[in-house]
């Protein structure tokens, strides 16, 4: 086992810990020894293929289908330099006000979240793309909400040279989308931090972590040889990912009493809808997430967002077999998306635990209020695709595989709770919040609203798992600026005598 | 797994499995070979648990295993698992009919054919 020892370490390289390695680069400029310790590899431009099984494989952890616990629901999270920056759309949107409110974290407001969100903003050029560059499947959306009266917003994208691939959850294969792989994390390797690919962190002790690296097929080489590795630092960041930063923390048996660690994970459970247009629409050319529709956020529980599968994701999203779905899939360039996302409420049962091995287990239940949200959505959705001209709907919540045009004054009779089963819809989630919330003491939260673990000053986590509740929109600028404060107060304590 | 009878259940959940040719049938079941062999022995066993499971069920009632029943008939056994009131059943049925979509969808030439030709300059798509 080889030793080290640094400052610094942060364990994982996604919008948090990417973050908080940008923002430590300074002191790694006077001299402190900083390392991001990423599980995944860094890929070469020319790996991004583009193939969707391939890509999928190799950026996701399970291929962006692991399962929870009862096997009713499956979690998509990335696993390279840049974690799940690499595979998002690069949506980047501001926490609201209400949202930060029913946090309720002492210490934590929203004018903080918005400055630090707008730096943000600014360093990873996000922008609106401009309406030549938005395909039909957006503004078929865009359109349809608005003759119906429902408020549609445009999302701000963090992209610079965005060439309208339409691969953005297979990673970029034009560099367009800024995320911490094209940002921070190259920052801060040009001020001396070190980062370390290949490297799978299996247990924290105190003031040291206990990692491993194995050789990988694809990506550049990691900086460190494979075998074991024991990394003493001073202070340790964990930036995984609600999970496995979860999983991680729960395995390392940690000398203090942290008794909701794990609990109270929420996800924005989602289901992918699809829609049939009687000719060929612009689907899959051109950005495929410009729009949301947050109409019914507070009082239906969900948001509706535009999107664009690949063939797999598709096919697998879609209730039914045979004949009728094969149909639907060979009109694939005449087909529109839209994504609804339950806006869920966080339950302490809600959990990330771990099995015999330490790996994590996603213990997460489909509850009637969820479900009747995505019920909801699904109907809302189903309106949109006959507004915007759809000829047929698929809304998996119905008995038959879709829903004609000639039946569309009848959505609310045939898009029924009923056939609303957990295991015969596909549902899937890949906003994957909470299991180390912020809050005042142990009992009901995991570190305080600087991010620090209860109980262990030099332990921090930085990522989406300190989310009290969920985001209630796409989380990643939020996880940043969460990782900005993080990031401040691990400054402060590194730069104050004897810090170092 | 038992390929012959995978197969046999793939094609009707995917029609199109049952026209492919010999390449294709083969490439088909590469992806599959491929996804089975990254997952842990427990979770192949319940895989092939499940299509044992597929294949003898419907020998109660109509005395024939799945592969010997029409297609009718092993159309109603399959939807018989995707309603079923129990989650066991249901989510089941949902992973294999995962993996046969993988199968077909996942080849390229099948993404292309079905029309999702993506390209690194699609936004010249967008304004011809």
């Amino acid at each position: 086992m080889t030793e080290r020892e640094y400052d610094v370490v942060i364990i994982g390289s996604g919008a948090g810990g990417g973050t908080v390695a940008k923002e430590l680069a300074p002191l790694a400029k006077s001299g402190a020894r900083i390392a991001v310790l990423e599980w995944g590899p860094r890929f070469r431009e020319e790996e991004f293929t583009g193939r969707e099984i391939e890509m999928a494989a190799r950026l996701y952890h399970e291929g962006g289908g692991v399962l929870t616990k009862d096997g009713a629901m499956t979690l998509a999270f990335g696993k390279a330099y840049g974690g799940s920056t690499v595979v998002y759309t690069g949506t980047s949107l501001v926490v609201r006000p209400d949202t930060v409110a029913r946090w309720g974290v002492k210490g934590l407001d929203h004018a903080d979240l918005a400055r630090r969100s707008a730096k943000y903003m600014a360093e990873n050029n996000v922008h609106l793309i401009p309406e030549e560059d938005q395909n039909e499947n957006n503004r078929l959306f865009r359109d349809a909400c608005r003759r119906l009266s429902w408020r549609v917003e445009q999302f701000p994208v963090n992209v610079k040279g965005c060439r309208g691939s339409g691969l953005c959850n297979l990673g970029c294969p034009n560099a367009a989308k800024q995320g911490t792989h094209r940002v921070q994390l190259p920052q801060a390797e040009s001020a001396g931090v070190e980062v370390i690919t290949n490297c799978k962190v299996e247990r924290i002790e105190d003031r040291a972590v206990l990692a491993r690296v194995a050789p990988c097929r694809f990506g550049f080489p990691s900086a460190w040889e494979p075998g074991e590795h024991r990394v003493k630092a001073r202070f340790v960041v964990v930036c995984g990912g609600a999970v496995n930063t979860c999983a991680l923390l729960l395995r390392s048996n940690l000398p203090a009493r942290l008794p909701v660690l794990g609990k109270w994970l929420t996800t924005h459970p989602a289901l992918i809808l699809v829609a049939e247009h009687p000719r060929p629409i612009t689907n899959f050319h051109g950005h495929p997430k410009s729009y949301y529709c947050d109409h019914f956020t507070e009082s239906r529980r969900f948001l509706l967002e535009t999107c664009m599968y690949f063939p797999f994701m598709t096919a697998k999203s879609m209730c039914g077999f045979g004949a009728p779905h094969e149909a639907m899939m060979r009109r694939f360039d005449r087909l529109q998306m839209i994504l609804s996302l339950a806006i869920d409420p966080a339950r302490e049962h809600n959990a990330v635990g771990i099995n015999a091995a330490g790996e994590p287990v996603v213990d997460y239940t489909l509850a009637d209020d969820v479900l009747n949200s995505l019920l909801e959505s699904m109907r809302a959705a189903a309106r949109i695709f006959f507004e915007a001209g759809a000829v047929r709907v698929h809304a998996p919540a119905t008995e038959r595989f879709a829903i004609e045009r000639a039946d569309r004054e009848r959505i609310d009779d045939l898009v029924v709770r009923k056939w609303l089963r957990p295991g015969r819809v596909s549902i899937s989630a890949a906003h994957l919040m909470g299991g180390a919330r912020m809050g005042a003491g142990p009992d009901d939260s995991v570190t305080n609203e600087w991010g620090e673990v209860h109980g262990l000053p030099w332990l921090f986590v930085g990522d989406s798992a300190l989310f009290p509740r969920c985001a209630e929109i796409n989380p990643y600028l939020t996880i940043m600026a969460l990782a900005d404060r993080v990031a401040e107060r691990v400054t402060r304590r590194l730069s104050a005598p004897g810090g170092r | 797994m038992n390929e012959r009878l995978f197969l046999a259940v793939a094609g009707r959940i995917v029609p199109g499995v049952g026209s492919l040719d010999a390449a294709g049938r083969q490439a088909f079941l590469a992806l599959v070979r491929e996804f089975m062999e990254s997952k842990p022995p427990a979770l192949r066993r319940q895989i092939d648990l499940f299509l044992s499971l597929i294949r003898w069920l419907p020998l109660a009632r109509h005395l024939r295993p799945f592969e010997a029943l029409s297609p009718e008939r092993q159309d109603a056994v399959l939807l018989g698992f995707q309603e079923s009131r129990l989650l066991l059943l249901r989510r089941g049925f949902w992973g294999l009919k995962a993996l046969a979509f993988m199968g077909y969808y996942g080849r390229p030439v099948a993404a292309a054919a079905v029309g999702w030709r993506p390209e690194r300059e699609g936004n010249r798509r967008l304004h011809p």
